[in-house]
């Protein structure tokens, strides 16, 4: 019997996420064993006109990441959904917008305006800045649109599971590979990874007092942090509570705050806004003036409690249009 | 002449701001039909994602009404409600959301002439501000 | 495909005029008509009379609706009339949802066309939200109808006795060896100049004779677990070493060696190490104090036992740790005196015969030191008093409200002074004077005939007391130094010592100025912000005889009136629920919770809800950073629906 065709694809994408199917190590050769990748720009010389090529369903299952940036990963998306049977977000960025996705708090104009105009190290007297289609030397050219918003994966296409994390972790790709290949998947939909906040499996959690209570926020720069106790109980922002289980702890576990990437879990409609929530209400003080102390430690409180889940938001971007104070 | 009718959704608390505004009903104080409420037990109830969700569908404006710091039904929701305000009002303004379209105030259960001022006061401010048209991933849905 | 749809009845009442004047209610049922939502669409009028009720109820039973919708007035004033009727009918509580178009829209509108519209946003809500309703259930429980008092005066006696007239078992506890309180070192209690030991050894004796009634004396509170209709309250009873078959005949004080300075006495007196406060106290039995008696310091005296008829000392007695269950609490454990130590200006402590109020009453009454001799240190009697009003209070530094109940009992120095030295000069030094209705303001007035002086001093802080050889000289702002044999300092009250521990153990509030915080202070003052903790007597803020028994008695009768013994109490219905799946062990719930009605269990690793203490806030629910708590009716699925429903165009 052939062996299951495999595709791998990365949009607006660090190339962690690739990172982490090498990273399965060992693991990578049961895989590569028992499975036929048949695209995988990051380490193989497939062509998009070989998966054009393909039957449509043809392939099993495509691995994406990144999130969804501009016009070309949107159409390889398109594409790899229409040959594929499966496909599954890999990763924070297809998931949930990811890193990338913090450019939806500013906008495509100011981002063109500063990476190739404003710049103090770009020089461009004439002002050029890319555009889909433009004449040189008698020829035109194209590029693909860079889109206004940074979307995630089932913005544009249907997605039938996701492997949450920046990148997900060895266990849990493995996991999800295997289940594919056993036929044992979850209802369409699912996210491959625990339902329960990460404290669940926290090592710090038994530290963590009944009565929490922030009298200051503090980054992880400004004390020593102690590898024992729970973040949140040192003053230091923690997602862990709003994020899901499955990771292993090894942020935390590397004496670093979680920082929410694996996402909420199913019955949160907003990472971010549950931790203001949840984090707003332990903050110490009755009084507003005692209130607005602590709080301005939260320097950056969108970029902080939606890191990766920006393009998951209910509000999903900033407004692109100024307001008035 | 401005003549954008602002939508404007206030979480009102069962013993103190919804009380009010009943009264604000039972002394036949006018006030701006932009503001539609909705009741809670307490505003301590309100998450933090009701007041996006309300943006999302289509609000220009979300105020949050609860009791006076110390007569809390509940003793303590309304200072939760307020810190809980203060934090995300800071990332509404990174998300350019001017922070005039969150409001938070304590009205008693008796206070039916603060209840109408406080919400005449928002459709004032929330219509001189215009309609807030959230753009980006709103429109595609998403999950 | 056939999806089944709820069916949603929806009434529009038209409340005479008052909705119909002002919102265009045809239009709005032609509306709801055409969105095909509903199973069944009237304009209906006063629903909620005899005859509205009638057809309310007749309409659901011929329609059998999944949903109610009422679109009328608030459901602050009517949601419960038709939840019951749709309950009479077998439709549950949690399917009637209320759009309130009156308080809300038609009596607010200026404009009929906007009102109209705001009526349908506001009834689309309501249909968004009962398609969600989940049905709710009335929880009742047992309750136990006894009750535990804290604190053995005044307030805690009357509470005690009223408590047992009604059936109740009584646990009274009390810190100190006997009951009594601060009432007892009174020897008459003002205006009524009635003798306090003869106002309260009726109500000891009752006590002590009534079998309802379990007297705890040396005990102390170590823990309180529970809620409203079940407490479990932890008691540890120190050791008194002399059993209960002793009767107080005194006849160990002669032979004990040890002689101390007694504390009931406020140190004008002595005490041997074995005691009692006074005689007739309840219980009757003496106690030793066990870091004084040489029995258990170096073994070396047991004078006590051969001289005790009814041989009931026994130096084996453990303390003993109780456990007790009861459905309510009654803090009544009163205040203590102010301590103006700290005021050198005062002289207290350094000027031999300055005493505080407190220590006079001591030095007056029958059962004090000198069987009611008032005298200066030197046994004599004074012949000139001044009582400075106020000291140590109205000040940063010190008390700083006026307690509002030391000034009757300033000027009743005057009373007693001429009861006893008929030649005696008394001035009371005074800035304001407080007196509450018009007993105590005659008695002031009588004061005044009798010869009291009363000396106005417009800054009492510049109060400076001086010792002049024998006499005392008084200075101040606004009168002539006096000089005088004895001075007497009306100290203010405070919140007796424990108070904070005891509040955080019971999670109580407590007040601005330290005292146990009322429930309401026009309307409530003596229950506290916790269901089934009561507050009496000076424990809630200092205050007179009469209102610490009226307190009391207001505390009891209310528990009495709701926990009825065979009668199961009713518990909140709208309580918060954790999913015991979805819970991530974040415990952040638990510190939000105002009630602590959240505990953490280790086994399961999950925070669980007690719902028979939860008041459904949703403050946990709204702070649960994985959606695992869900509010009974107010779940964020309805909440995001009302605003939904009230939204979309």
């Amino acid at each position: 019997m052939a062996k299951p065709k495999v595709a791998f694809y990365w949009c607006a994408s660090c190339g962690g996420c690739g990172e982490a199917v090498v990273d399965l190590a060992d693991k990578i050769l049961d895989v590569v064993a028992a499975v036929d990748i048949v695209f995988w720009p990051i380490a193989l010389d497939f062509k998009y006109k070989d998966v054009e090529a393909m039957e449509d369903g043809s392939i099993a299952v495509s691995f994406i990441n990144g999130a969804v940036r501009t016009e070309e990963q949107k159409e390889i998306a398109e594409l790899l959904r229409r040959k594929s049977g499966l496909v599954v977000a890999f990763g924070s960025c297809s998931s949930l917008g990811g890193i990338p996705a913090l450019a939806n708090l500013t906008s495509k104009k100011k981002i063109f305006d500063r990476s190739y105009l404003n710049s103090p190290t770009v020089v461009n007297p004439d002002g050029i800045v890319p555009k889909t289609k433009s004449i040189y030397d008698g020829y035109e050219l194209t590029l693909p649109e860079f889109y206004e918003t940074v979307y995630k994966l089932d913005d544009v296409i249907d997605v039938d599971y996701y492997l949450p994390g920046c990148p997900p972790t060895p266990d849990l790709i493995a996991n999800a590979v295997n289940a594919i290949l056993e036929g044992k998947l979850p209802p369409k939909g699912a996210i491959l990874s625990p339902d329960k906040s990460l404290c669940n499996s926290c090592d710090r959690n038994e530290s963590k007092p009944e009565d929490v209570a922030i009298a200051e926020i503090k980054r992880v720069i400004d004390i020593e942090l102690d590898p024992e106790k729970c973040f949140l109980a040192q003053g230091i922002i923690c997602m862990g509570p709003a994020t899901r289980d499955g990771c292993g702890a090894s942020c935390i576990n590397g004496n670093m705050p979680c920082t929410g990437c694996f996402g909420p879990t199913d019955s949160c409609k907003d990472q971010g806004a549950k931790m203001i929530g949840t984090l707003g209400a332990i903050i110490e003080g009755e009084e507003e003036e005692a209130i607005d102390k602590v709080i301005e430690g939260a320097v950056d409180p969108a970029g902080t409690f939606y890191r990766y889940g920006m393009s998951a938001s209910l509000l999903g971007s900033a407004r692109k249009e100024e307001e008035d104070e | 002449m401005n003549n954008f009718e602002p939508k404007i959704v206030a979480f009102t608390c069962n013993w103190c701001s919804y009380a009010g505004a009943d009264k604000a009903g039972m002394m036949k104080l006018k006030y701006s039909a932009d503001v539609k409420l909705i009741r809670v037990m307490c505003t301590g109830r309100v998450d933090t994602q009701f007041v996006m969700t309300a943006f999302r569908e289509g609000a220009d404006g979300v105020m949050i009404l609860g009791c006076h710091p110390g007569d809390c039904h509940y003793r303590t929701g309304n200072v939760k409600a307020l810190k809980r305000y203060k934090l995300l009002k800071k990332t509404l303004v990174q998300f350019g959301i001017n922070d005039k379209r969150l409001k938070l105030d304590w009205v008693a259960a008796g206070e039916a002439e603060l209840f109408q001022k406080v919400v005449n006061e928002m459709a004032e401010t929330v219509k001189e501000l215009g309609p807030l048209h959230l753009t980006g991933n709103v429109e595609q849905g998403g999950k | 495909m056939n999806v089944e749809r709820p069916k949603i009845a929806l009434f529009l009442c038209e409340c005479s005029t008052n909705i119909s004047n002002f919102i265009d209610l045809p239009a709005v049922a032609d509306w709801a008509e055409s969105t095909k939502d509903f199973c069944f669409v009237e304009v209906s009028n006063l629903l909620c009379s005899p005859d509205g009720k009638k057809h309310f109820a007749e309409k659901l039973m011929e329609h059998k609706p999944d949903g109610i919708i009422v679109a009328a007035c608030s459901p602050k004033l009517h949601e419960k009339t038709f939840q019951d009727i749709a309950e009479e009918v077998g439709i549950n509580m949690s399917r009637v949802q209320m759009a309130n178009i009156r308080e809300n829209v038609s009596w607010v509108t200026k404009d009929k066309k906007k009102a109209t519209e705001k009526a349908k946003a506001m009834i689309k809500a309501a249909l968004q939200r009962v398609i969600l309703a989940e049905d709710l259930e009335k929880v009742t429980m047992e309750a136990i109808p006894d009750v535990l008092i804290i604190g053995g005066g005044i307030a805690g006696i009357e509470a005690a006795l009223t408590a047992s007239k009604a059936g109740r078992k009584v646990y009274l506890v009390e810190k100190d060896v006997s009951l009594g309180g601060s009432v007892i070192k009174t020897e008459e209690v003002a205006p009524n100049m009635e003798c306090s030991p003869c106002l309260l050894a009726p109500r000891l004796s009752e006590i002590r004779d009534d079998p309802n009634i379990t007297v705890l004396a040396s005990s102390e509170i170590t823990d309180v677990l529970g809620f409203y209709g079940n407490f479990l309250v932890k008691v540890r009873k120190k050791a008194r070493y002399v059993e209960e078959s002793c009767i107080g005949c005194e006849a160990c004080f002669d032979v004990c060696p040890v002689t101390v300075k007694s504390e009931f006495h406020l140190g004008l007196g002595n005490r041997k190490a074995i005691y009692a406060l006074f005689p007739g106290s309840v219980p009757a039995s003496a106690v030793i104090d066990s870091d004084l008696c040489k029995h258990f310091i170096d073994n070396s005296c047991d004078a006590c036992v051969p001289a005790c008829p009814f041989g009931s000392i026994n130096f084996d007695e453990k303390d003993e740790e109780l456990e007790i269950n009861v459905g309510a609490l009654v803090v009544a454990t009163g205040s203590k005196d102010g301590d103006v130590s700290n005021f050198a200006e005062l002289g207290y402590k350094t000027i031999k015969n300055v005493y505080t109020l407190p220590e006079f009453e001591r030095l007056a009454s029958s059962n004090g030191p000198f069987g009611g001799k008032i005298q200066l240190r030197n046994g004599e009697q004074p012949l000139s008093i001044a009582v400075i009003h106020c000291a140590g209070s109205l000040r940063e530094d010190g008390i700083p409200y006026c307690s509002g109940t030391c000034c009757v009992d300033a000027i009743k120095v005057g009373e007693l002074v001429r009861k006893q030295i008929p030649a005696a000069k008394v001035f009371n030094v005074h800035n304001d004077l407080v007196f509450v209705g018009p007993k105590e303001n005659a008695f002031y007035r009588k004061q005044v005939k009798d010869g009291t002086q009363f000396i106005k001093c417009s800054d009492l802080k510049t109060i400076q007391i001086i010792e002049k050889g024998d006499k005392i000289r008084i200075d101040g702002k606004g009168f002539k130094s006096i000089k005088v044999d004895m001075v007497i300092l009306s100290t203010g009250l405070e919140p007796a010592s424990g108070t904070n521990e005891l509040a955080d153990m019971l999670n109580i509030d407590l007040g601005k100025d330290g005292f146990f915080k009322a429930d309401h202070d026009l309307l409530n003052e003596t229950g506290s912000v916790l269901e089934g903790v009561y507050v009496a007597g000076c424990s809630a803020g200092p205050c007179n005889v009469a209102t610490s028994v009226t307190r009391a008695r207001s505390a009891v009768g209310d528990i009495i009136s709701k926990l009825i013994p065979g009668r199961e109490i009713e518990l909140e219905i709208l309580t918060s629920v954790i999913d015991e799946e979805k819970c991530g062990a974040c415990k952040l719930c638990i510190s939000v919770c105002p009630y602590k009605a959240i505990s953490f269990d280790e086994e399961k690793n999950i925070s669980i809800v007690t719902e028979a203490i939860c008041r459904g806030c949703g403050t946990c629910v709204a702070s649960c950073p994985s959606g695992a708590a869900k509010a009974k009716h107010f779940t964020d699925d309805q909440i995001y629906a009302e605003i939904g429903g009230l939204l979309y165009e």
